[in-house]
């Protein structure tokens, strides 16, 4: 792929993206806007990985970005598009206290703890009934614009390019060094004079944030939450796949196992209801065996070792 | 005053004892040899001083300053670097990126900056294909590398941890006046632990001797040579 | 159940940990006693199940060094097979047990050697996805095929009760501490005394050193896999005959026996034994706390994020 392709794909793409609701039925659109929730998720995930984290909670962050934006909206009576910012907020807040303590953890330990602390969230959320709506949840008056399903469309692909743009951002400062070295091997990466907690945080706090945003888009386009609903592991578990299948450590990857495994997934669910989650695990298992580094992970290596030989 | 300094420096791992009282100084331009039998303690020694272990007890002092208890990477970014007898380099970076991380983080430097700089370093070291991936590069590279990783940081002070293990005859020699422009073109400290005597012997101005964490001579390496305890132990038994 | 605990020999330098849970026990025990009977009793035999489950956890993390996230998800799946053993064949779930264990172990082994086996070189990040991957795999394939339906047998044996004094309490429960206390004693007997148990305890300690005094590594790994499986099998069979079962019923299970596997620390399975009383005391304390029943499932959660804290503090370095 020559530069210049390389240069225009993304516009093409993102064009393309966006003059999409003109040309798709209402079938199509909805399962893209869902799709597209779970892509900005699964490049969420990716980022905090390229730290060397593992996040088993990305439903507790989108959960609680869920409740901040239909909290504010009620009570409050904050605005949908402050209502999200404000989603974002609360998660970015959260994920910044909890740093403190949780960012000391490594491999395993973190990774079940997030998972652990998406749990807590969940039950906090139900049982505070007075201040959250319990279990029944809440419903919102009414549904950002009106419900029309392109701008919802569009709404959740903004999710999307803001995910992409500071994924991006990550790749192209000083970040990406920063946290591909705490990947790598944390003594060597304290030896360049990286503070490994502060960059850590960063991470931590930023793909929190995005979580919450999105989290604070989902219910502003389904108007309810519950603590059943929005701390389903399902949000967990496919951006997990799709990133996994894609291609890990970079932000073209997940992008790409989100629209194959979005697509396949609808078709899937047609066959087979319910069908379609049991797909998902098949093949986070077979990606981790055979292609670890995803579909795009393994293209990139293609196209380095005939660069290496040329 | 020397720009390093240890006073009594104790480590316990449990009941073993691996660093017990040392005290050395190391200066700036000074080449200081690390030697001693295997287990001697000569990594965890370099392990204090570059903040990766705590001590149990004593002092280190660097600039006049008491970093004992200084975080590691702060101990980078004020001066003080190593290298690792295990290599890491970073996998998904290609040679020129593994190079920037010091420049970046302990000079500060902008992506810019930092590349150029780390480009013009790896020049001076003699590395060359900055654009290649790390896994496709010689032994001898990878310890340039690993040299180069170290200097990014612009220190005072540099331990070179075994960096000529695994060489032949030439790229050793190679290596050894790598060290010596650098020591003396950059006037910086360097501790080099090593067991290639004949490294030891051409490279530094004088030797500390560790056999089961204390130091047990020091001075100019042909003095050392003849010590008849350093002799026994590396050989074993009475002298 | 108490005296067996007190007699178990704390490992050296960790004399801290049991004293502390033997005191934490003795105390709430008292507390408990006088204040709510019933929440001793039903924490001791809580702790039980939850024990039973977390020991083949151990033997996996100790000697194949992998945290099995489809843990849980073993258990459940074992479980439907002892529901069908009831249904169509009309076993007993006690009955049903041995077998159900060997087709589970059968099953585990080549969970082992078609998945685990390739990934135990990859980083631990990868050995964690795949096992997640694999839990998810388990459960929605449980769902898909048998809906998320709960199924309960109903054995007339399981409502026995006892009364002391003014009190009375479900027996049954006490087969899971039964359970936990087998495996516990059967586990070191193992371990300690058998040719197997020893290769399998030099393999968890160091692979290439007992390589190299002629241990087969691989097939230690997948026999330990195989057989801790098979252990959870088994726990599963007993499982049923009093919960109802459901394809997500496995995965709290899991969590906890994370939690317990990483508060008694690697290798230590009487720990294991200790830690379960404290965790499944804590729960039922909270749970007769009138309106907060719902906060137990949290308990778990909490207590193993602080002992995870815990841990990694006393383990910083500089």
């Amino acid at each position: 792929m020559t530069k210049a392709v390389r240069r225009f794909l993304p516009v093409v793409v993102i064009a393309a993206a966006v003059v999409f609701p003109f040309m798709a039925g209402p079938y199509p659109l909805a399962v893209a806007q869902s799709v597209l929730i779970s892509m900005a998720l699964a490049v969420s995930w990716d980022m905090l990985l390229r730290s060397g984290q593992i996040s088993f909670g990305i439903a507790g962050f989108f959960g609680i970005g869920a409740y901040g934006a239909a909290l504010t909206t009620l009570k409050l009576s904050a605005s949908p598009i402050i209502s999200i910012l404000l989603a974002g907020a609360c998660s970015a807040a959260v994920a910044f206290m909890l740093g403190f303590v949780i960012l000391r953890l490594r491999k395993v330990y973190f990774a079940i703890t997030t998972l652990a602390l998406a749990e807590i969230f969940q039950v906090i959320i139900h049982n505070w009934g007075d201040f959250t709506g319990g279990p029944e949840g809440i419903v919102l008056p009414s549904l950002i614009f009106n419900g029309d399903a392109r701008s919802l469309y569009w709404l959740a692909l903004a999710s999307v390019l803001l995910a992409c743009a500071l994924s991006a951002l990550f790749q192209r400062s000083r970040l990406r060094f920063a946290l591909t070295a705490v990947r790598n091997n944390e003594v060597s990466a304290r030896s360049s004079g990286i503070a490994i907690f502060s960059y850590l945080m960063i991470a931590f706090v930023t793909t929190s944030f995005l979580q919450g945003i999105i989290g604070g888009i989902h219910v502003q386009i389904y108007g309810y939450a519950s603590p059943d609903s929005v701390f389903d592991a399902n949000y967990t578990l496919l951006p997990l796949a799709m990133a996994l299948l894609g291609g890990t450590y970079s932000t073209p990857g997940p992008v790409l196992g989100a629209v194959l495994l979005g697509v396949a997934s609808e078709y899937l669910k047609l066959k087979i209801p319910y069908g379609h989650l049991v797909v998902y695990g098949i093949i986070i298992v077979l990606v981790i065996l055979l292609l670890p580094a995803g579909l795009y992970g393994q293209y990139r290596k293609r196209v380095k070792a005939r660069a290496a030989h040329a | 005053m020397p720009d390093l300094q240890t006073f009594a420096l104790t480590k316990r791992f449990g009941g073993l004892l691996a660093v017990n009282n040392v005290s050395f100084s190391l200066g700036r331009g000074e080449i200081l040899g690390v030697i001693g039998p295997n287990g001697a303690g000569k990594t965890t020694f370099i392990n204090l001083v570059s903040g990766v272990y705590a001590p149990s007890s004593g002092r280190i002092h660097f600039k006049g300053r008491d970093i004992t208890n200084l975080a590691a990477h702060k101990r980078a970014r004020a001066g003080l670097a190593r290298t690792f007898q295990i290599i890491h380099p970073l996998e998904n970076l290609n040679v020129v990126e593994n190079v920037m991380p010091g420049f970046l983080f302990t000079r500060r430097s902008s992506l810019k900056e930092a590349r150029k700089s780390a480009e013009a370093l790896c020049g001076s070291l003699g590395l060359g294909g900055l654009d290649r991936d790390v896994s496709e590069i010689t032994m001898l590279e990878t310890k340039k590398l690993e040299i180069a990783h170290a200097l990014a940081n612009d220190p005072s002070v540099l331990f070179l941890d075994e960096v000529m293990a695994g060489l032949n005859v030439d790229e050793t020699t190679e290596v050894v006046r790598l060290v010596q422009s650098v020591a003396r073109e950059k006037n910086i400290g360097v501790g080099v632990v090593e067991h290639v005597m004949s490294v030891i012997r051409d490279l530094t101005h004088r030797v500390i001797v560790l056999e089961a964490g204390e130091i047990i001579a020091a001075g100019p390496y042909e003095e050392v040579a003849k010590n008849p305890r350093v002799i026994a132990a590396y050989l074993g038994g009475a002298a | 159940m108490r005296v067996v605990v007190t007699r178990s020999i704390a490992r050296p330098g960790r004399t801290w940990q049991p004293v502390l849970l033997i005191a934490l026990t003795v105390i709430g025990t008292a507390a408990i006693s006088v204040w709510k009977p019933t929440a001793l009793v039903y924490g001791v035999q809580r702790a039980g199940l939850y024990a039973a489950v977390a020991i083949p956890m151990a033997l996996i993390l100790g000697i194949v060094h992998i945290v099995n996230l489809a843990h849980g998800e073993l258990m459940m799946v074992a479980a439907y097979l002892s529901y069908f053993a009831a249904r169509l064949l009309g076993l007993d779930p006690f009955v049903s047990l041995v077998p159900v264990a060997v087709v589970m172990a059968i099953f585990g082994l080549l969970v082992y050697l078609l998945t685990v086996k390739h990934a135990l070189k990859a980083p631990e990040l990868n050995q964690l996805i795949l096992t997640f991957g694999l839990a998810i795999a388990l459960s929605q394939t449980v769902n898909l095929m048998f809906t998320s339906q709960s199924w309960k047998l109903s054995l007339g044996y399981v409502s026995a009760s006892a009364t002391v004094g003014d009190v009375s309490f479900g027996v049954f429960d006490f087969v899971y501490v039964a359970a936990a206390i087998a495996l516990a004693a059967g586990l070191q007997l193992f371990l300690k005394r058998t040719r197997m148990g020893k290769a399998a305890l030099a393999v968890g300690q160091n692979p290439r050193g007992a390589a190299i005094v002629g241990i087969d590594v691989g097939k230690t790994y997948a026999f330990v896999f195989a057989l801790a499986v098979g252990l959870v099998g088994g726990v599963g069979s007993l499982f049923l005959a009093k919960q109802a079962i459901f394809p997500m019923v496995g995965g709290p299970y899991t969590m906890k026996s994370f939690c317990l596997v990483a508060m008694a620390g690697v290798g230590n399975i009487v720990g294991i034994l200790y830690c379960s009383l404290a965790l499944g005391l804590a729960e039922s304390i909270i749970d007769g706390i009138r309106g907060y029943a719902g906060w137990s499932n949290m308990v778990f959660f909490v207590i193993i994020i602080a002992t995870i804290l815990v841990r990694s503090w006393r383990e910083r370095k500089v």
